[in-house]
């Protein structure tokens, strides 16, 4: 019975980072029609300064998250203004230079880090007892609560406010949002900026429990584009649909089978999908 | 009737510079005898071959293929696994992994069909990330990360792996530099611009298509094949995104949709990244930061954008 | 006069909507018939269904004995219909020998290939019959409007096409370069091609046809000469609202 409440945890605790990950990558491609592949590389970098300054300059934990969000947005700002913006014309050179972008992070944090992994201390140690009946470290709680949170805050932020209904107006036709006086320049750095934000909470959250490591932006890659192919890329519903999806069948192939299979499971269904319906549950059109 | 003439003095130029090359590269053996040296330029040379594979699909049809290392494990592995557990020569162990490569662009060209874009290299991406992900789920076969050792050398003789490796650049990259200069790469290339307007010009696009992913397979999959016979070893770095990166960055660095380009690209960035050695603990970072230069000041490529501007210096 | 063209009860639906509603027509061969129609009323839409382009929802398109509804373009290109198209849309990268060439390089051109014509000199020759001599290595993203527009029509005819379709061939060209579009076309008909023209620009297409047909809604409202159109009530309604006068001057 335990194993039946870990799984629900467990799987929920995943949904909720790809979540973030995913709305994220999704919110880039829906609003600026770029696929900005260094976005996972944000997250990995989130990971690594909770670690810095955290675990190695001892600041209170809502100060780092705070510095570290703000770092990693103020970075994202930085690629989507200066290497961005000069290759918007063609979709694939941005998906090239984000890629070596990624490497050349992955190659900082190696120079300055080392290949090793760097592990967090949790943030909040103790065990809670869920419903009276198991025991789930509270780092997993923790990260599930502030990403729901977020998830909701930005659900809200989206289709209750003016800066959010900008946001969808560009996402869905842009020449026409800049006719209603809309600056849609804006608006890209202000999604560059959130989802910025969101893959740094992602990191930051999940470091204590998987670590900080070097490859973590090539690991999570897959299964995010998983989630965002099988959501839909510019549909923020259709990717938390698809984010518990994914997550929840990873944790189940990763208890029954084993965890490589959950990657394979991953990356078969962006095989389907994109194969019968590429514009997945709920996404753009994807045929020309 | 100025444009003929400057195409026709540029086509003299170009192959005064290719035969230069070809020169030097035929004759390296003798001036040079540093055999680390020597293996680098063997390692360009596979290199080159996989690059140039990757532009016939990428650059001529463009069809952006983030997971070509697909075709290059699927022809290392399968020249591994033959030669490993069956004792197959290499040889021939080269033309199957040439052939299983073909066979994987069949099966992953006919979904890629339909769509395009930022959608299509995701689906390159993840095809190619499977193998990779099997390899480690199949570890007792594959040798897992490690990969599998002792697989039999194609020569002992260091020249002979040189000018065995130069053999397959000449041969692989001629093939694909004529295709692309043939009348069918004028096809493909309209097919990049406007696969609609190809359409009702009356071309086959679909089979255009499918041929292209079977024929850049099949080369990648040669040289992932004969890498794995230079090494003596198949491992999973022949299956990774690295590699695909790489072989995306080589060709739009050297310049994509002219097979030389990509070439130059992969031997250019071999031989930068050996030069960085030297300052270890920064090569790989000043390697990345570079190749991001590149692409921002040269988008057209290194190989394009000199070839167009030198001959503007001496108008 | 030898019919090459039988289309029955074209219907195309998206959705709810009905682009186009069981229009029916014929064409002879040598025949230049007009479409003309409000924006809106289906005619791009017929050439999409006759090219390719688009599946009908139902009806027959008879095309030299074969019902060619629903194949795909590269076959009916090869079985002898080609067309240009609104907007035009050359290869912009490839010079304007190049893109000719392409449309050489299909499979029913290189059927009928003259002698030992090869695609580069054909290309040069239909470059020159529609004007474009001296203009072979330029790239197509470098030519000016009005050559864009003689560029597919002589990628059109690369495809030795037994029928031509020009979707509004004048559109976007200014008086003058309207005027030197027009003896061109005026000499494919003459030579006895097959034409359909959709053209807004009135005053040419009635001086290049011998019958047109009006599309209004999506359904055919009107076919015959330009002479009687002109004195069609219900064309002149649709074009010009109630009480509008008459425009054809041929």
């Amino acid at each position: 019975m335990n194993i039946f409440w870990e799984i629900l945890v467990y799987g929920a605790v995943q949904s909720s980072v790809y979540a973030l990950l995913a709305t994220g990558f999704s919110l880039i491609f829906g609003v600026a029609g770029v696929v900005n592949l260094s976005h996972t590389a944000l997250y990995m970098i989130g990971a690594y300064l909770i670690y810095t300054l955290f675990s190695m300059l001892q600041f209170p934990l809502t100060l780092a998250v705070f510095f570290s969000v703000v770092i990693v947005a103020a970075i994202a700002l930085f690629i989507q203004h200066f290497i961005i913006r000069p290759l918007i014309d063609s979709h694939y050179s941005v998906m090239i230079i984000t890629t070596s972008l990624a490497l050349f992070f992955q190659q900082v944090i190696i120079t300055f880090y080392g290949p090793a992994d760097r592990n967090v201390k949790g943030f909040y140690e103790e065990k809670v007892a869920l419903f009276g009946v198991v025991d789930i470290d509270g780092q997993r709680l923790l990260t599930l609560g502030v990403a729901a949170v977020v998830i909701i805050l930005l659900w809200f932020f989206i289709n209750k406010t003016k800066f959010g209904k900008a946001i969808l107006a560009v996402s869905q036709n842009r020449e026409a949002a800049l006719f209603m006086g809309i600056e849609v320049k804006r608006i890209y750095l202000l999604v560059m900026g959130i989802s910025a934000a969101l893959a740094a909470i992602a990191g930051a959250f999940i470091v204590p429990t998987l670590g900080a490591r070097p490859h973590m932006w090539e690991t999570v890659l897959p299964r995010v584009f998983a989630v965002v192919v099988l959501g839909g890329l510019g549909s923020m519903e259709g990717t938390l649909l698809a984010a518990l999806i994914i997550g929840y069948i990873e944790v189940l192939v990763s208890f029954s089978i084993s965890s490589y299979f959950g990657e394979i499971i991953a990356l078969i269904i962006i095989l389907l999908i994109l194969s019968f319906r590429p514009s997945g549950l709920m996404g753009k059109r994807a045929e020309v | 009737m100025e444009e003929n003439k400057m195409q026709a003095g540029f086509r003299w130029e170009k192959c005064l510079s290719y035969g230069i090359v070809g020169a030097v590269l035929l004759l390296l053996p003798l001036f040079v005898k540093n055999p680390s040296f020597i293996d680098l330029v063997i390692l360009a040379n596979i290199y080159a071959v996989y690059a140039a594979s990757w532009d016939l699909l990428s650059g001529y049809s463009g069809q952006i293929n983030f997971g070509h290392s697909l075709f290059i494990g699927g022809g290392a592995y399968t020249a591994g696994f033959l030669n490993f557990y069956l004792q197959v020569p290499p040889v021939i162990t080269i033309f199957l992994g040439g052939l299983v490569a073909a066979l994987l662009g069949l099966i992953i060209g006919i979904p890629c069909l339909r769509i395009r874009g930022p959608y299509l290299a995701l689906a390159t991406f993840a095809a190619s990330a499977v193998p990779l992900g099997l390899a480690s789920v199949y570890w007792e076969y594959t040798g897992g990360d490690d990969g599998l050792y002792g697989i039999a050398p194609l020569t002992l003789n260091i020249t002979g792996k040189y000018y065995l490796s130069l053999f397959l650049l000449f041969v692989c990259g001629g093939i694909l530099l004529a295709i692309g200069r043939s009348k069918k790469g004028l096809i493909l290339k309209s097919i990049r611009e406007d696969e609609l307007g190809a359409m009702a010009s009356g071309i086959n696009t679909t089979r255009f298509k499918l041929i292209t992913f079977i024929v850049s397979g099949f080369f990648a999959g040669i040289a992932g094949a004969f890498y794995t016979h230079n090494q003596l070893h198949v491992g999973t770095e022949t299956l990774s995104l690295h590699l695909s990166i790489l072989v995306v960055i080589m060709s739009v660095v050297g310049g994509m949709g002219t097979i030389t380009g990509p070439i130059a690209g992969a031997f250019l960035l071999t031989i930068f990244n050996e030069m960085l050695r030297g300052i270890e603990e920064v090569r790989l970072l000043i390697y990345t930061l570079s190749v991001v230069f590149i692409l921002l000041f040269m988008p057209k490529g290194v190989l394009p954008t000199l070839t167009q501007g030198l001959p503007r210096l001496f108008r | 006069m030898e019919q090459i063209m039988e289309v029955q009860g074209l219907t195309k639906n998206f959705g709810g909507l009905s682009a186009l509603r069981n229009v029916s027509f014929t064409l002879e061969k040598g025949e230049t018939l007009g479409i003309i129609g409000p924006n809106g009323a289906g005619k791009t839409t017929l050439f999409n269904l006759l090219t390719g382009f688009l599946k009908p929802t139902q009806g027959t398109i008879n095309f030299r004995g074969e019902n060619i509804a629903g194949w795909k373009p590269y076959a009916i290109v090869n079985k002898g219909i080609a067309r240009t198209f609104q907007i035009v849309r050359p290869f912009l990268q490839l010079t304007a020998q190049e893109n000719v060439i392409i449309s050489c390089l299909c499979a029913r051109a290189m059927e009928k290939r003259r002698g030992a014509d090869r695609p580069e000199a054909k290309a040069r020759k239909l470059l020159k019959n529609v004007g474009l001599s001296g203009k072979e290595f330029i790239l197509a993203k470098d030519l000016p409007h009005g050559d864009t527009k003689r560029l597919e029509m002589a990628r059109a005819l690369a495809a030795e096409p037994e029928l031509l379709l020009l979707d509004e061939p004048f559109a976007g060209l200014g008086h003058h370069e309207t005027s030197a579009l027009f003896p061109l076309i005026e000499q494919l008909s003459r030579e006895g091609h097959s034409i359909i023209i959709i053209e807004h620009k009135l005053r040419e297409l009635m001086k290049l046809v011998g019958r047109v047909i009006t599309l209004h809604f999506g359904e055919k409202i009107a076919d015959g000469t330009p002479d009687e159109l002109s004195r069609n009530q219900k064309v002149i309604e649709a074009y010009l609202g109630k009480g509008g006068r008459t425009f054809a001057t041929v």
